[in-house]
């Protein structure tokens, strides 16, 4: 109940639409009961020989709810939708708020980045929590109880039997039918979750199955699992239409019951015959509305289970937050030092970083090099705080991260990650976003230094920038660094799709403008090393070798090996 | 569309009951219809006694249970459809795929299936458990209810013949009118849409770069933008509704007006006929009302039964086979390929005219630039993708006269990202066997792979769980993981594609020793990228777009080659040569 609470909270927000939504609603419903009620009395009175001049106001009161119904119909839509989409925009922006504190600590967690995709289709789906969940019930009550109060004037005992069988179909089938539905979702959801990786491994593992023998036997296991899944997919589905079925049968029932009573009563004398009909047709079309309340259980709980999932990500206590708010209080290239300090995903069972002892003085330019899955990357991301260390200690000029706010030290670095994200827009927006104030002379001659002459400010970037090619991106992440203000530089595999011809170029070009800045960067080429100050070799999270070029090959270690081993690679 | 109707075609009998449960359900609307009006009729004008209407509120109840279970019925019939077409096609896709290999550089491709095979089969459903029954329902009802209303009172039958019409009309004509506009509508909204995950996808950069805040606001803007396009799209289908209602009440009310004057005026028609047909008259509306939004929604899952059913246009040309036996001996055979050709359907890029002949226990190194089609010759050679002209001849015998398995018993094929199963750590090394091994052989090969150490470390060792949702392994483990499926299977060919980069130096020289012992067992065929590699093999292979441009020993190459000689000087990042 909790989170479709927090949820109903949300929607208030659009107060003015929920209730044109429910008077729309209101109003058409209304207007449909009176329209059938109206047309049996017609009817009813015109057998009677009426005079003709009644007959026309009918007839034409008639009409007039018709349209009413229809313009109120129309309404009702137009405004409910809005409202759903806008309390989709609220929920959209309300959970980017929500989420932007655990980036990217939630990654220490979920290491995939599956988890942005779920929550972005948890969020999308509760935009059927207005639409089908909150205000259909509301609207379906009002006519309900308006009818029925209507009715009682005419016979009481055929009110009560509307509300039995209005009971019955709105409270007590859905109630029933979501327990059942539940149990069969649970299964449902099961038996994809296996199917998913069955077909995931047998697409994904095709090689080996076939090299091993083993893909006939591996696609009838894949089979077997599909059959379950379907089995319940159709147990699922049978329930729904059982569902309607019943729903659809009581509400003929309820129907029934009300012609036989009504008609009892008439033949006895106790109600007038005239509204024999009347009564027929309204018990006939109140139930109409009824259809929606069909899905309400399925869409309840989807709401439901949606915000406990979103809710089990944004308020995970597991994952920490920035608690460093100060700020840093030096100005200048930072000398960092990194003291004992550990790392670990939650889904590994080795810790990522164990025991880092690291000195970075200021001004200085540091390489990381090692296997891949050594850990240089979460060692880099440590000392920019985009993920925090465990135990140990690490200082920007003896300052203490704990107590610097992550984005103090953000405004001081000119990051390229492995990953760079670019944005759906122009090259301009992109580079934009390094900093908002610099002219278009100073964003080509950037490209320029990256030798991206070529692209204009307004070229298009289309989402996560797929239409540009890898080392197109890199390069565009560090024309975005170029832009930026600080002085530290965090460069991981910058250039690792660039040739080697290209790569020397931007290097040369960046280790320039760095002169007088630190440099941490992590190579995935030992080739090219020679300047900087210090190497630090990783393997298996931990640090193996560190020290200058030099020292470490006159040493002949891991480094020289692995330099060893470069020069025989070709590709 | 063909496909469409040879998928329902196997299920004849189910759509015949459906058409006949759909005949009862419009024979239950009628008899509802005339019970009540009579009901309604005695009771009213009649002044009969309640006793004698208790026959016809009997036939009532019965015509409204059948009405319910002929509901269910057609309903559960459609539900059945759609869980036999998706068993079935969800088989023929996965026929399909297995005899489609796909490139390492078409990753892509196998997601697109992944999806296809659990979404795209899942979207399949509710064309054949919804759209089906509903349409018949749709179709016939108002058909059936429009006769008895000509057969009660022709005038009323006119009337809703002349305006029903509009219906279609009006839909048309608003539908060509808005087709283009929503059509641009659709393209914004696709673009909307995305922005949310884009966003999230951009935190980390969005954070360092300090703008999550000027992001949230553009954010909001894309909301609300694609609620107002949004919204435009669903005008359109709003009005078309609207309209259909004013049409559909505009009908009802000439209708009762009609009738009504009839009463009055001229006697022409009973009570119990009038009301009558103003039971039917909304049933015919509600019904061509459902068979519009019918249309509607089903278009949707229409368009995904067709996406699915597309896939199956696409020929396969499945890698042929024959029944002889290569025997399984110690003797490593003669492999010979004999202007073999290759070409993929997706890339255009083809593999052209390979000759190339590998004595037993030969060691042979294929190098070429990247997209030389390296890792297609070592497929075909694999037999996980047949050649489009040309032999590969194992012992002088064409390589499809022998049987699948006893060709694949000989062969290992190590990738550069072995795939790892979910299993434990034993079952992943032991599928290297067809035939049952005890631990103590798994101990032996982990240990020659040099991941026993490891495996040895961890609580459960050999029983411990890796793959999908389990333990991670570093791309180096993987590889030895993959190694010890080849010491396992002690294969008479071994195909190994080397790692670029990025592996532990111990991996490297666990790599190195490995395909040393490997040797023992027979010929090694290499994708090299180590120039320790190349050196050592008695015959390097040098592939360019497609072509073998040159066979020979390094030393050979490099005098007789410009294209290899700039490879292997120039590739290593200027030094002046290669060797160490």
């Amino acid at each position: 109940m909790a989170p479709i609470k927090q949820l109903i909270q949300f929607l208030f927000m659009e107060k003015k639409d929920i209730f044109y939504a429910v008077l729309f609603g209101f109003i058409a419903g209304i207007a449909s009961v009176g329209l059938f009620a109206a047309s049996g009395y017609l009817i009813s009175k015109a057998a009677l020989e009426t005079p003709l001049y009644a007959l026309i106001v009918l007839t034409s009161t008639v009409k007039l709810l018709g349209f009413i119904k229809a313009g109120a119909k129309y309404g009702e839509r137009l405004v409910s939708h809005r409202a759903t989409f806008t309390i989709l925009s609220n929920l959209r922006v309300n959970f980017f708020e929500k989420l932007e504190p655990l980036v990217p600590q939630v990654f220490r967690k979920y290491r995939s980045g599956d988890i942005l995709g779920r929550v972005v289709g948890d969020v999308e789906s509760l935009q059927n929590f207005f639409l089908r969940v909150f205000y259909p019930p509301i609207v379906l009550v009002l006519v309900f109880i308006s009818t029925i109060f209507f009715t009682s004037f005419y016979s009481f005992s055929v009110a009560m039997i509307l509300l039995v069988g209005y009971f019955v179909t709105t409270f007590i089938i859905p109630l029933l039918f979501s327990i059942k539905q539940m149990k069969i979702k649970q299964q449902v959801r099961a038996n994809r979750g296996e199917l998913s990786t069955e077909v995931t491994e047998y697409m994904f593992g095709d090689k080996e199955l076939k090299l091993f023998q083993q893909s006939e036997e591996k696609k009838q296991a894949l089979l077997q699992h599909s059959d379950a899944y379907i089995q319940a997919q159709n147990r699922e589905n049978m329930n729904k239409v059982f569902n309607q079925s019943v729903t659809g049968f009581i509400t003929f029932v309820t129907s029934w019951f009300v012609l036989a009573l009504g008609a009892y009563l008439v033949a006895n004398g106790n109600l007038d015959g005239i509204f024999l009909a009347m009564l027929v047709m309204i018990s006939l079309t109140v139930f109409e509305p009824m259809a929606p309340m069909g899905v309400f259980p399925i869409y309840y709980q989807e709401s439901q289970s949606a915000v406990s999932r979103l809710n089990d990500v944004v308020e995970d206590t597991e994952i920490e937050i920035d608690e460093g708010n100060g700020k840093i209080n030096t100005t200048g290239a930072p000398a960092i030092r990194v003291n004992n300090v550990s790392f670990n995903y939650f889904s590994e069972w080795r810790k990522t970083l164990s025991d880092i002892t690291l000195k970075i003085d200021s001004g200085t330019k540091t390489a990381i090099v090692g296997a891949s899955g050594s850990g240089k990357s979460t060692l880099l991301q440590l000392l920019i705080k985009l993920q925090f260390a465990e135990g140990g200690r690490i200082t920007w000029n003896n300052q203490k991260y704990d107590e610097i706010a992550a984005e103090e030290i953000w405004e001081q670095s000119k990051v390229v990650l492995q990953e760079n994200h670019f944005f759906y827009g122009t090259v301009q927006d992109n580079l934009l976003l390094a900093n908002p104030q610099v002219t278009d002379k100073e964003l080509n001659s950037a490209l320029e230094r990256v030798l991206l002459s070529d692209f204009a400010l307004t070229d298009h970037v289309a989402e996560r920038g797929e239409n540009l090619s890898g080392g197109e991106k890199q390069r565009l992440a560090i024309a975005r660094a170029l832009l930026k203000q600080g002085d530290l530089w965090v460069l991981d595999e910058p250039t690792s799709s660039l040739d080697a011809k290209t790569e020397k170029m931007i290097l040369d070009d960046i280790y320039q403008s760095a002169t007088n800045d630190t440099l941490l960067l992590v190579s995935h080429r030992i080739n090219g090393l020679e300047k900087m100050d210090q190497i630090i070799v990783m393997e298996h999270g931990r640090i193996i070798e560190q020290g200058s070029y030099d020292a470490l090959m006159k040493q002949k270690g891991y480094l020289y090996e692995m330099k060893q081993l470069e020069q025989s690679l070709l590709i | 569309m063909q496909r469409i109707k040879q998928s329902l075609s196997a299920h004849r009998t189910s759509l015949i009951l459906l058409l006949l449960l759909t005949l009862l359900l419009g024979i239950a609307i009628i008899v509802q219809a005339f019970s009540i009006t009579l009901i309604v009729n005695d009771v009213f004008l009649e002044g009969v006694r309640f006793s004698s209407i208790m026959g016809w509120l009997a036939l009532l109840l019965l015509a409204l249970m059948v009405r319910s279970i002929a509901d269910y019925y057609s309903k559960k019939i459609g539900v059945r459809i759609a869980s036999a077409v998706k068993k079935e096609t969800r088989a023929k896709l996965l026929d399909r795929y297995k005899h489609q290999m796909t490139n390492s550089e078409e990753q892509g491709l196998v997601g697109e299936k992944v999806s296809m095979l659990l979404d795209g089969v899942d979207e399949m459903d509710s064309f054949y458990s919804q759209f089906i029954p509903q349409v018949m329902q749709s179709a016939f009802v108002p058909l059936l209810t429009l006769i008895i209303i000509c057969t009660q009172h022709i005038n009323s039958g006119i009337i809703l013949m002349i305006t029903a019409p509009f219906i279609p009309i009006f839909m048309i004509v608003i539908g060509i009118k808005t087709q283009k506009k929503s059509e641009e509508k659709l393209e914004q909204m696709a673009a909307f849409s995305g922005a949310f995950l884009d966003t999230l996808k951009g935190l980390v950069t969005l954070k360092i770069f300090n703008q999550t805040d000027r992001k949230k606001d553009e954010l909001e803007k894309s909301s609300l933008g694609f609620r107002d396009t949004t919204m435009e799209i669903l005008k359109i289908a709003f009005t078309q509704s609207f309209m259909l209602e004013v049409i559909s009440m505009l009908s009802i009310g000439l209708v009762a007006l009609e009738i009504a004057f009839q009463l009055v005026l001229y006697d022409g028609i009973s009570f119990f006929t009038a009301f009558f047909v103003l039971i039917l008259v909304p049933e015919f509306f509600t019904a061509l009302k459902e068979l519009g939004t019918t249309f509607h929604n089903g278009r949707s899952s229409m368009g995904a039964t067709k996406k699915v059913f597309e896939s199956f246009e696409e020929t396969i040309s499945p890698v042929e086979w024959g029944v002889a036996e290569l025997p399984h001996t110690d003797q490593t055979p003669t492999i010979a390929l004999e202007n073999v050709s290759f070409h993929y359907a997706h890339s255009g890029f083809s593999l052209e005219n390979i000759n190339l002949y590998c004595n037993p226990n030969e060691r042979i190194a294929i190098v070429g630039p990247s997209g030389a089609g390296k890792s297609t010759l070592l497929h075909l050679l694999a037999g996980m993708i047949g050649s489009a002209q040309g032999d590969i001849k194992i012992n002088n015998e064409s390589l499809a006269n022998y049987t699948e398995e006893s060709w694949l018993r000989q062969v290992s094929y190590i990738s550069q990202e072995p795939y790892i199963f979910s299993g434990t750590i034993a079952e992943n090394i032991a599928l290297g066997s067809e035939k049952a091994v005890d631990l103590s052989e798994i101990k032996l090969a982990a240990e020659k792979a040099g991941i026993s150490a490891l495996i040895e470390s961890l609580p459960d060792q050999y029983q411990t769980c890796i793959g999908e949702g389990a333990r991670g392994l570093s791309s180096g483990e993987k590889q030895r993981i993959a190694i010890a499926r080849a010491f396992i299977k002690q294969p008479n060919v071994v195909l190994l594609d080397e790692p670029t980069r990025g592996l532990d130096l111990q991996t490297e020289k666990i790599l190195q020793q490995s395909t040393k012992e490997l040797q023992q067992f027979g010929t090694i065929i290499t994708i090299a990228h180590r120039l320790h590699t190349i050196k050592d093999a008695n015959k390097i292979v040098f592939l360019q777009d497609g072509k073998i441009t040159g066979i020979g020993t390094h030393q050979e190459l490099i005098d007789s080659l410009a294209a290899y000689r700039e490879m292997v000087t120039i590739q290593q990042g200027g030094t002046e040569h290669g060797s160490n």
